[in-house]
């Protein structure tokens, strides 16, 4: 198989390079100039757009053992952690995380999201993505494809990328906010579909096999567009279009050596691997800021897929969930890490003035610990923190009551969430986006206000 | 007597706007035609709508209501009526012409009106929106106030209002200075904001409720037994309104106008919006379903917006009828003006059959001999042939598998695995009854390696779990909202939950004497307790009677012999939305899981007449297959009659839809003969033969076969994706069987055929059609230009067959 890395340009039997199919071939074509990362990044071009990278904490994480300690309250409600000092003189967070302790001057904790729906994972996951519950048969889409559908692709890069695979069953049989909703499936993320940690990572099938030259590839393709014009009918089918429109993302991405490359985490020096950390998230994380650097807008990193028989954060203290336990086992150090890696990264490459990371879980957990020594679903009130992308850092949103349950000052719902989010990507939050039947359908519902504490 | 002005200014904006008669035939009915009320001051809608033939129409305009007997009741301009005295009126409504009577009955003047805390106070706290799960609904409920979710529990509600608090809630002493009317009406700050006003309804009911004491609700309070929705049905032009009433009926014989109290959803915000008090807008053509709520009673006004154009009424008298299906589909395509498509060629018709039936392709003899045979009952024979075949047993024991989530994840020993995989493969074989199959599941008992039904239980070791997933597979709905409190979308309660789950609770596991096996059996003890009560509830089936707690013998069949009975309407229709999803593309209720009151059937005289069917045939799921595969509806062609008219809903044509992973892939190995490996499984072995999901294949994941976690018709996506593309472009499943040694295209040119000839066979192999002319004209130079050495031959035709492989048509059942 070919590699960016190889060193010789590799023969066709038609005479071409390799180089010359990836330059000349199918680009050509295809109607696409596209850059090398480092031609983009010697002429400035290095997008200045708003970028924005999702972490998605899925379980939802205790905002009791996290970013919103109480170490007054009772034991059974404190829970087994201590609060330790940060960066930030105001900011003490919990003792799991000392390295994201060290950057607490990079981001905000908003202490007051709650949400009234049902206190199941899938409508958290809804909501704090496409800032609603869906109901009456609507499903809205996620905010990155939704900067997708806005702007579209950057040097013939996906817009928005969901790694590394969307999150699946949490139990609600609900949709989980993470595809394009009533956008269309064409505006659907990009599914990374494989482990970025793995030591053979890579976008699967990205590229052709050796033996199929450039000119099979045109042939191929012309012999397929000709046996799809007999049957009518599946022309007027979306979802049989669906398939061709897949195909034309997939030719764009195997015609970029941008994409190439920016998947290839090997060219990442393995010090910083190693402080991201060995593990799906880390490199995930690791792959966002690699991602988002060439030309993706929006990365989503799903922490966990789902909560059954994995640990995660979603501590019943029971099986098939986690126990508390997890937070320092496990859990805590792996978000620890990544977290603060990717922030320092970023700062550090002076990306995080235009990417705005977002850490969020569903919803929070109860202020008391349950029999089984864990906590359970609370969505009324949650912890998140926001950081770059036009987000002061150190500061502090909300303030919940004496144990941690109740929201007492400044109440943030997902949708202001949302809104902050789209400000941040320089869209109007009254931009209107076409719904079913043509019903225009504003980003966020009317009246829904940007978290202006955070600007 | 109450102040009900925020009720009158809506429904006024609905009369001004109301449509114009639709039709020249229509008459005037009003709904309800006969009102008894049973106190004097009692206010009920009365509903005046254009009606021709058995189909109701929307609201005349200029309607004028005028009473007889202005002593018995009176009746407003918006068509309210209210009860004056004792006696009998009519009330008469003329619009157009056209007149209706509507008899009113008053009774009752003697008896003083007492709001009752069970069917007064409860809905105006439910509408109010304070027994919410974003209020004080929720499970801790809000700022120290906890009401049950949505009033399920009258005696914690009655209490919280009344004891707690130290009784600032309720004051009897000085009523109006009760919290619960000076929070909602902020005279005091309530972080819930305004919820009524002073001069409402809702506040002077709830003022009367306390100044008779606050009560608490009584054991002979008449209880709610349904609620009836007017009009229950109607047909309604582009930008029409319509409102709606809602009554509610009672234990003692009595009925309510309670529409102001009803919550109410669409079903489809494409065709109607609904509001607060049941005003009906609509949005654009299509069937939807209004969907009413009250007091833990569900109800659905069914709504039908046809198309603009009209379509002559001979297009449906002519459309061919096979059987009952297709009476009700052309019924429903007539109301909503859709012409149905015409009829599937023979070669659709051949390559959709095998493909639903069996998931495999006809071979091109197979469909050469289907269109040269000249019978007139060459469809049904076909649909008969089809049924006897192995890969029938193959698909549909998958399928089942599917459902009960067979896995080597679930089932980590081969040989459990292998005994339920050999119980599912058997009961389709001999085609076992659907309500048998349940029952030999459900009482499973034994060792897991010697009854391969057993594994059931393996697999769900908790009451819990066996609970919600019996309800998810064999029902087709998810109680699991009910495990902590009401179900929120349907009628189950917590107590039906606890009764339902208690049906499973004896169930017990041990180890078995075959090493390794594990036994299932049936203990005299266990019950899992109710959560709120604190003891377990007696055993009960959802709806079904309950048992005594300590009544002897194995509960689980009390469980099946409700579950399997053939007035239980959840447990057929569950199968027969499964089996006509199979074949029609789309679900009469979709999600398929998702069958519940406030969910309703797209065509819902056709949904009870498949059931009803099934229950006379005795639960025979072939027969079932058979009737629809041999229906009109199932037989038309995916192109629509209008180019203009895009219906995936209806049925008007066969809904083009993606192959599932497994077929793709059998089909890849049928049509280029080179078999799939699958690691532990022998050669040969097709997809749709493995009895597990977790059999490796990177293929059939990012096609989206389901992982069998939790029974879920969302675990398997039908949705193409840019990494499918990707793979079958580059990927080493595709590529690797066409380059193959033993490939077909290794046969082809063995063969010595030339390029036309090749090309045919490749066609014929894979589409079970000849390339066109113009086909043929573009690839023949394709493969001409690439022809220079044998190699080259090779892959040009290697590149043909891959293209036709990857095409929508080869892709797409259609």
């Amino acid at each position: 198989m070919y590699r960016i890395d190889a060193q010789k340009p590799v023969h066709f039997c038609d005479g071409m390079t390799r180089r010359d199919f990836l330059h000349a071939g199918s680009l050509a074509t295809l109607g696409l100039t596209l850059p090398s990362f480092m031609g983009l990044k010697k002429a400035g071009a290095v997008s200045k757009d708003m970028n924005c990278i999702f972490l998605f904490l899925v379980g939802g994480p205790s905002q009791l053992d996290t970013f919103d300690m109480k170490p007054d309250a009772p034991a059974e409600i404190r829970g087994p952690y201590k609060p330790i000092r940060t960066n930030s003189p105001d900011i003490q967070i919990s003792e799991i995380f000392p390295n994201i302790a060290k950057q607490a001057d990079k981001f905000s904790i908003i202490r007051t999201l709650h949400h009234k729906a049902a206190g199941v994972h899938d409508t958290g996951h809804q909501m704090m993505q496409t800032g609603r519950l869906f109901q009456n048969g609507m499903e809205h889409p996620h905010a990155g494809c939704v900067l997708g559908y806005l702007k579209g692709s950057r040097n013939g890069l996906p817009p928005h990328v969901v790694i590394p695979r969307p999150i699946g069953n949490t139990g609600g049989n609900m949709p989980h906010g993470q595809n394009a909703g009533f956008l269309g499936k064409t505006h659907d993320p990009f599914i990374l579909n494989d482990e970025p940690q793995k030591p053979d990572f890579a976008v699967p099938d990205l590229l052709p096999p050796d033996y199929i030259s450039a000119s099979r590839l045109d042939r191929r393709r012309a012999l397929r567009d000709m046996v799809d014009q007999s049957v009518a009918q599946l022309e007027k089918s979306a979802d049989a279009r669906l398939l061709d429109e897949n195909f034309q993302q997939a030719y764009t991405l195997m015609s970029s050596p941008l994409a190439r490359e920016a998947f290839d985490l090997k060219q990442e020096p393995e010090e910083l691997r190693k402080a991201y950390g060995y593990n799906k998230f880390g490199h995930g994380c690791l792959l966002s800021r690699r991602l988002i650097e060439r030309g993706v807008r929006f990365a989503t990193v799903n922490m966990f897929e789902t909560v059954f028989n994995e640990i995660t954060w979603d501590i019943h203290g029971s099986a098939p969930f986690s126990p508390i336990e997890c937070y320092t086992d496990l859990v805590g150090p792996m978000f620890d890490h990544a977290y603060s890696t990717l922030l320092e990264d970023l700062s550090q490459r002076g990306m995080l003035e235009n990417t705005l990371v977002v850490a969020m879980g569903e919803f929070g957990r109860t202020p008391k610990i349950n029999p089984a020594g864990g906590r359970d679903h609370w969505p009324q009130v949650w912890s998140i923190l926001m950081a770059g992308g036009g987000i002061q850092g150190g500061r502090v949103v909300g303030r919940t009551d004496s144990i941690g349950a109740y929201p007492v000052e400044r109440p943030v719902t997902p949708a202001e969430v949302v809104a902050t989010v789209y400000h941040c990507l320089g869209i109007d939050i009254e931009t209107e986006l076409p719904g079913p039947g043509q019903r225009p359908i504003p980003v966020v519902d009317y009246g829904t206000k940007v978290i202006g504490e955070l600007l | 007597m109450f102040a009900v002005s925020y009720c009158r200014s809506v429904l006024s904006v609905f009369l001004a706007v109301a449509a114009t008669s639709i039709s020249a035939y229509a008459e005037l009915r009003a709904f309800p035609d006969e009102i008894a009320l049973n106190r004097v001051g009692a206010i009920h809608g009365l509903l005046v709508q254009e009606v021709e033939g058995a189909t109701i129409l929307g609201v005349p305009s200029g309607v004028e209501f005028s009473s007889a007997n202005l002593a018995v009741a009176t009746v407003d301009a918006l068509g309210r009526v209210t009860a004056v005295g004792d006696g009998e009126t009519t009330i008469k409504a003329t619009a157009n012409g056209e007149t209706v009577e509507a008899k009113v009955r008053v009774s009752g003047r003697t008896q003083s009106f007492q709001p009752s805390f069970r069917n007064h106070i409860q809905p105006v706290l439910y509408k109010m929106g304070c027994n919410t799960g974003a209020c004080h609904g929720a499970a801790a409920g809000k700022n120290g106030f906890k009401l049950s979710l949505r009033g399920f529990d009258h005696d914690l509600d009655h209490r919280a209002l009344t004891r707690q608090a130290k009784g600032r809630r309720v004051s009897l002493a000085e009523p109006e200075a009760s919290l619960i009317l000076l929070k909602p009406t902020m005279s005091i700050p309530h972080e819930g904001g305004e919820r009524f006003e002073k001069d409402s309804e809702p506040y002077a009911l709830i003022r009367e409720w306390i100044i008779a004491g606050a009560p608490k609700a009584k054991e002979d309070d008449p209880r709610i037994e349904r609620i009836a929705v007017y009009p229950p049905n109607v047909t309604l032009g582009a930008g029409v309104k319509q409102p709606l009433l809602v009554q509610a009926h009672y234990s003692d014989g009595t009925y309510a106008d309670v529409t102001r109290w009803a919550k109410f959803s669409t079903t489809d915000e494409s065709v109607v919006i609904v509001d607060d008090l049941g005003g009906v807008t609509v949005q654009g053509p299509g069937a939807a379903a209004i969907s009413v709520w009250y007091s833990s009673r569900v109800n659905a006004a069914q709504v039908v917006v046809p198309r603009a154009d009209a379509i002559s009424p001979e297009v449906f008298a002519k459309a061919p009828r096979a059987n009952f299906i297709d009476e009700h589909v052309l019924a429903q395509l007539s109301q909503l003006r859709i012409a149905p498509a015409a009829k599937a060629s023979d070669a659709e018709f051949v390559r959709r059959a095998y493909l639903d039936a069996t998931g495999v392709l006809p071979t091109s003899d197979e469909s050469f001999a289907f269109v040269m045979d000249n019978r007139p009952d060459k469809q049904a024979r076909l649909v008969d042939a089809l049924l006897e075949r192995p890969e029938f047993v193959d698909y549909w024991s998958y399928k089942w598998s599917d459902l009960l989530l067979v896995s080597s994840r679930n089932l980590p020993r081969r040989e459990d695995l292998t005994a339920f995989n050999r119980f599912i493969r058997e009961s389709v074989t001999a085609n076992k009854p659907w309500d048998q199959f349940a029952r030999d599941l459900l009482t499973a008992t034994g060792s897991t390696q010697e009854n391969g039904a057993a594994n059931y239980f393996a697999m769900h070791k908790e009451t819990i779990d066996l609970t919600e997933t019996t309800s998810l597979a064999f029902l087709g709905m998810s109680i699991t909202c009910a495990r902590c409190h009401n179900h929120p979308l349907e009628k189950w309660t917590q107590d039906d939950y606890y009764g339902m789950a208690n049906l499973f609770s004896q169930v017990k596991l041990k180890n078995g004497k075959n090493g390794g096996d594990i036994d299932v059996l049936a203990d005299p003890f266990g019950n899992i307790p109710h959560p709120r009560l604190g003891v377990p509830v007696p055993p009960k089936p959802l709806d079904g009677e309950a048992i005594p707690l300590d009544q002897p013998g194995d509960r689980r069949e009390t469980l099946v012999k409700w579950l399997t009975s053939s007035d239980n309407p959840y447990f057929t229709r569950a199968i027969v939305n499964r089996v006509w999803k199979n074949f029609m593309g789309r679900g009469l209720v979709e999600p398929v899981d998702d069958l519940r009151l406030t969910n309703p059937a797209t065509n819902q005289p056709l949904f009870e007449a498949l059931t009803a069917d099934f229950v006379e045939k005795k639960f025979d799921v072939k027969q079932l297959i058979r009737t629809i595969m041999n229906s009109a509806a199932y037989q038309r062609s995916s192109q629509s009659a209008d180019p203009n008219v895009a219906d995936e809903k209806y049925y008007s044509a066969y809904i083009i839809r993606r192959l599932d992973a497994e077929v793709i892939l059998d089909a890849y190995s049928a049509v280029t003969a080179v078999p799939t490996a699958f690691d532990g499984y022998p050669g040969g072995f097709r997809a749709l033969q493995l009895p597990d999901s977790q059999v490796g294949s990177y293929f059939l994941t990012a096609f989206g076969r389901p992982e069998r976690e939790q029974t879920c018709s969302c675990e398997r996506t039908e949705d193409s994706s840019v990494a499918q593309a990707l793979h079958i472009a580059n990927g080493d499943t595709l590529n690797g069987k066409l380059r193959d040694a033993n490939s077909m295209v290794s046969h082809l040119l063995a063969k010595g055929l030339d390029d036309k000839g090749a090309l045919e066979d490749i066609y014929l192999r894979a589409l079970g059609r000849f390339p066109s002319p113009g086909e043929m004209d573009k690839a023949l130079p394709l493969l001409a230009s690439a022809a220079v050495s044998p190699e080259e031959r090779r892959l040009g035709f290697e590149d043909v067959a891959w293209a036709v492989l990857t095409s929508k048509e080869f892709l797409f059942n259609h």
